[in-house]
């Protein structure tokens, strides 16, 4: 009864918007609306053992389109969160949770060498003592996935080139812990979000600047930072460009759609920003999906999913969009979340649109814009 | 039934460059990440799932400092009954004999039904602790544990082989097992679940308090130093036509002890 | 002591008689073999020529290893015999029975030692740590010593003839009926769990079609061990998914991890990354498997591995 009183799920008319808009619907047994009723039915324990419980993507559209405002997506994470403490969770995301736990990361990588991307860049460090204005929170993915360091890497030095006086916090700082409260460990994701948040206050930053939605989400609407405003790269970008602060060398030739992450976009509304930022540097608008916007796609990346495979089978949402993109003409894919760019670059492997078609990060086609060079 | 659990905190190195200290004999621990041992997280498991079927208790020892009290808070989280650490300044080069006697000691008037640990650690890969405990204490013992029964009070097990092989023993409790990994799929212990945990008692003994004199801690083995065995850094290429990189591979495997 | 099973003299056995005897030369000490149980006289041919003597200790019920009955046996042998150094496989035998062994002794024990000796009287042993990152010397205070070693640490070619005599003890060994040895057992194999395999083959895109995975899968049995792959091998439907190694798939430790046309992205190399051996082969000389790779081979796997598997197959005969 505590669990349907906290989530108000006596409220719920069965109107079924959530399950309607809900990504992964067709292709996993994962019925929110059902579960919804079943909890306040039964109670939330039964629902403990359905695998389904893992294939959610946390990508909100079920709260966002619910009339009654009410959360099924917290309660899915809620379910999740009492798995957590049951122990009896999938083997990867227990990996994932104690990797995050002993390295401050999910992937198990070592955390002396969260900085390594930086190499030879001259980023000034916070934890090192420097304060900055504007810090930039880069992300785990960002900060030891080869494929996603250039990210990191074009973002560093676009800094340069514009004067921005920009640093990172260096190897204390921690994953954001976004995924990790979506998978249900509410205590490290605060462990987490105490480490972080004292080392972003700390350093004198009016501004910290994510690399990744879900890092921008994690900090902007869950950390409760005092003092300091929490933005998306894309926003910054945006600022620089429209100052004229970027000596873009010409537009680049090509056809790009652009992928509205959930993150960025449906759950925190930066839309505008990213259009802005490509058009800047292919001159003129990018290709849009039918998708798109607050009805944009969920690639399947998020809330545990890089990590957990899912009960689904059949095509997946993310090679529906590669085909989509292919089939409007476009030569690459362009988003702004290492996740997405993971998952829609499988999903090129997978249907065998390798050489047809690119997935590109935003700051990738701005690097090219500009000129600059970064190790791959 | 009444299972002691024995339990390791190790140094997760899997991508650090260690360094060693100035007496060349230990490595600097320094902003290591520490983790509990493989080995002993699915003894822990086991032996949790053990109190879960049969009821009873379950207490966890460790050898070690303060810090090395996460496992045995992890313990606790599992819900064991009792934890308790074991630590003297001369226990600081102690080798596996030496952590076999203090911990004998400690858990021989306990009346146990079983010991468990792991089969070895992964920072000295001795896999000497348990066989020993179980000789200090007189009961029986079996290592390699893959799968683990109860018939009246005796086990049924099965200890792993070579090549694939397992053998079936019994063996009459009290008895001591060393627990292979991939016998069961350790839960999750969450955070919050080690904060519920905090105020748990942990008992501290040192050797006083065993009633182990100084003068018998003498180590048997000892570490003279260490050092980095010769090989080279990333991939060694190795070049040639498909016959004499063939043969080059089979001289690496052979060297590993893979064929 | 003389590892066997299933009435056959187990390898190890061998490689320690190697080492026992390049020691037994440089000290002038005899080496000495044990051999414990039932059958043995199938088997004192096998160990005899390599060494200057053999004690049988027939052990009558007891055909199979009983580390209880092996510990007595041995007990009384090391208290008439007064070896400096005893040598056991760093086995399921010897793992069980050393440390117990030693304790009743009251005798140093190191264990899975890759090497050893004696320098100027003293003992010394080598043995890798911290995951084999480390070597470390290890001395001991005490007599007799006994070491485990570690498989394939010698060769067990080039043995000397000793011609050895053999003598047979007499007197009960003793009865432990708290542990008995029941029955082998062999490991299930209705699923395939890559996560328990001592030697992976694994393959990525590079292997370019399903019609080339039965090699890799040859090659995997040619050195007992089991097929695995990466994501897109599972995506593309060619292997099932319990055999997928990366982070949405499972974590390996093997002591040999073969990656066949894998690229080593990243998701892939946080599932095998602590494998004891890496060997990568890939066209692609700046893949980024070979920076996780201990060896590596920059080519065509489609060439190499039909080499490599026809090599293996003829040192088997």
């Amino acid at each position: 009864m505590e669990f349907a009183q906290k989530f108000e799920l006596y409220a719920c008319l069965q109107c079924g918007k959530c399950t309607g808009g809900c990504p992964v619907a067709m292709r996993t047994p994962l019925n929110v609306r059902m579960l919804m009723r079943e909890a306040l039915i039964y109670g939330v324990d039964v629902l403990l053992g359905r695998p389904e419980i893992w294939d959610c993507t946390t990508c909100k559209t079920c709260t966002l389109r619910c009339p009654r405002k009410l959360e099924p997506s917290e309660v899915l994470i809620a379910i999740r969160a009492k798995l957590v403490e049951s122990g009896r969770i999938p083997k990867n995301v227990i990996d994932a949770l104690e990797a995050t736990y002993v390295h401050g990361n999910p992937w198990g990588r070592a955390r002396q060498k969260r900085t390594e991307w930086a190499k030879g860049l001259g980023v000034k460090e916070v934890a090192a003592g420097e304060r900055v204005e504007l810090l930039g929170f880069v992300c785990c993915a960002v900060a030891y996935d080869p494929r996603l360091q250039p990210i990191a890497q074009t973002f560093a030095k676009v800094m340069a080139i514009s004067g921005v006086d920009f640093g990172i916090i260096g190897i204390e700082e921690s994953c954001c812990g976004n995924e990790i409260r979506r998978m249900g460990e509410e205590g490290l994701f605060e462990e987490l979000k105490d480490s972080n948040k004292a080392l972003i206050e700390g350093s004198g930053a009016k501004e910290v600047v994510a690399l990744s939605p879900h890092c921008f989400n994690a900090l902007k609407n869950e950390y409760r930072l005092e003092g300091v405003r929490a933005i998306h790269y894309t926003e910054i970008l945006e600022g620089l460009i429209s100052q004229g602060r970027l000596p873009l060398k010409g537009p680049l030739a090509k056809r790009v759609v652009y992928h509205d992450p959930c993150f960025l976009g449906k759950q925190n509304g930066v839309y505008e920003a990213p259009r802005r930022v490509l058009e800047a540097i292919i001159g003129t608008a990018p290709l849009e999906f039918s998708r798109s916007r607050e009805t944009s796609l969920c690639c399947e990346g998020g809330g545990g999913r890089m990590w957990v495979e899912g009960t689904g089978t059949g095509v997946r949402n993310s090679e529906i969009r590669v085909k989509e993109a292919l089939e409007m003409g476009a030569e690459v894919v362009a988003t702004a979340c290492p996740f997405c760019l993971l998952t829609l670059e499988d999903a090129l492997k997978t249907t065998g649109l390798e050489g047809k078609l690119e997935v590109k990060d935003i700051l990738e086609l701005l690097g090219e814009a500009l000129g600059v060079e970064v190790d791959r | 039934m009444k299972v002691v659990v024995c339990l390791k905190r190790v140094p997760d190195v899997a991508e650090v460059d260690l360094q060693l200290d100035p007496s060349g004999r230990r490595i600097r621990t320094e902003g290591l990440p520490y983790v509990i041992n493989d080995w002993d997280n699915y003894a822990l498991e086991e032996a949790i799932r053990i109190k879960e079927r049969t009821g009873g208790q379950v207490i966890a020892l460790t050898v070690g400092k303060e810090p090395d009290e996460e496992v045995l808070r992890r313990a606790l989280a599992l819900g064991a009954d009792d934890a308790i650490r074991i630590w003297d300044p001369l226990l600081e080069e102690a080798d596996p004999f030496l952590i076999a006697v203090v911990l004998s000691q400690a858990i021989k008037g306990l009346a146990f039904d079983l010991v468990l640990t792991g089969v070895q650690a992964s920072d000295d890969g001795y896999a000497q602790v348990g066989p020993m405990m179980a000789e200090m204490l007189g009961i029986p013992h079996v290592t390699l544990v893959t799968h683990l029964g109860f018939e009246g009070k005796k086990a049924l097990v099965r200890r792993e082989l070579e090549g694939g092989l397992e053998e079936e023993v019994e063996v009459e409790l009290p008895a001591l097992l060393t627990i292979q990994s991939g016998i069961n799929e350790p839960r999750y212990v969450s955070v919050l679940g080690i904060k519920r945990v905090a105020k748990k008692e942990i008992k501290v003994l040192d050797l006083e308090a065993l009633g182990i004199s100084p003068s018998e801690i003498r180590p048997k083995i000892k570490v003279e130093k260490l050092f980095v065995p010769p090989s080279g850094e990333g991939a060694e290429i190795l070049k040639g036509s498909p016959e004499e990189v063939s043969d080059k591979v089979l001289e690496i495997l052979e060297k590993g002890g893979v064929i | 002591m003389a590892e066997h099973r299933q009435g056959q003299l187990r390898d190890i056995t061998f490689e320690m008689l190697k080492k026992a005897q390049g020691l037994s030369e440089a000290l002038g000490q005899e080496v000495h073999t044990v051999l414990i149980g039932e059958g043995l006289s199938e088997m004192v041919e096998g160990v005899r020529p390599y060494c200057h003597k053999v004690h049988l200790v027939p052990v009558e019920g007891v055909k199979e290893f009983e580390g209880e009955v092996y510990q007595a046996a041995l007990t009384r042998l090391i208290k008439d015999l007064t070896p400096s150094l005893v040598l056991i496989g760093h086995t399921a035998q010897g793992m069980d029975l050393a440390p117990a062994l030693a304790c009743a002794i009251n005798s140093p024990l190191v264990s899975d030692c890759y090497d050893f000796g004696f320098r100027e009287g003293r003992f010394w042993a080598f043995r890798q740590v911290y995951g084999g990152k480390l070597s470390a010397q290890v001395e001991v205070e005490g007599s007799p010593v006994i070491v485990t070693v570690r498989s394939g640490s010698f060769e067990a070619e080039g043995l000397r003839t000793l011609g050895g005599q053999v003598v047979s003890w007499e007197g009960p060994v003793g009865v432990f009926p708290y542990k008995r040895f029941l029955r082998f057992v062999e490991a299930p194999r209705a699923e395939v769990d890559i996560t328990q395999a001592e030697v992976i083959v694994s393959v990525g895109r590079g292997i370019g079609g399903p019609e080339n995975i039965p090699l890799a899968e040859e090659l995997a049995k040619a050195l007992g061990g089991v097929l695995a792959c990466s994501r897109p091998v599972v995506d593309k439907g060619w292997l099932p998914k319990e055999r997928q190694v990366g982070t949405s798939g499972k974590t390996v430790k093997p002591k040999v991890y073969i990656a066949l046309g894998i690229s080593g992205a990243f998701q892939h190399v946080a599932g095998m990354k602590q494998s004891g051996l890496i060997i990568a082969v890939n066209k692609d000389p700046k893949a980024p498997i070979f920076g996780v790779a201990h060896y590596g081979i920059v080519g065509d796997l489609l060439q190499v591995v039909p080499v490599l598997l026809a090599k293996l197959k003829e040192r088997k005969k």
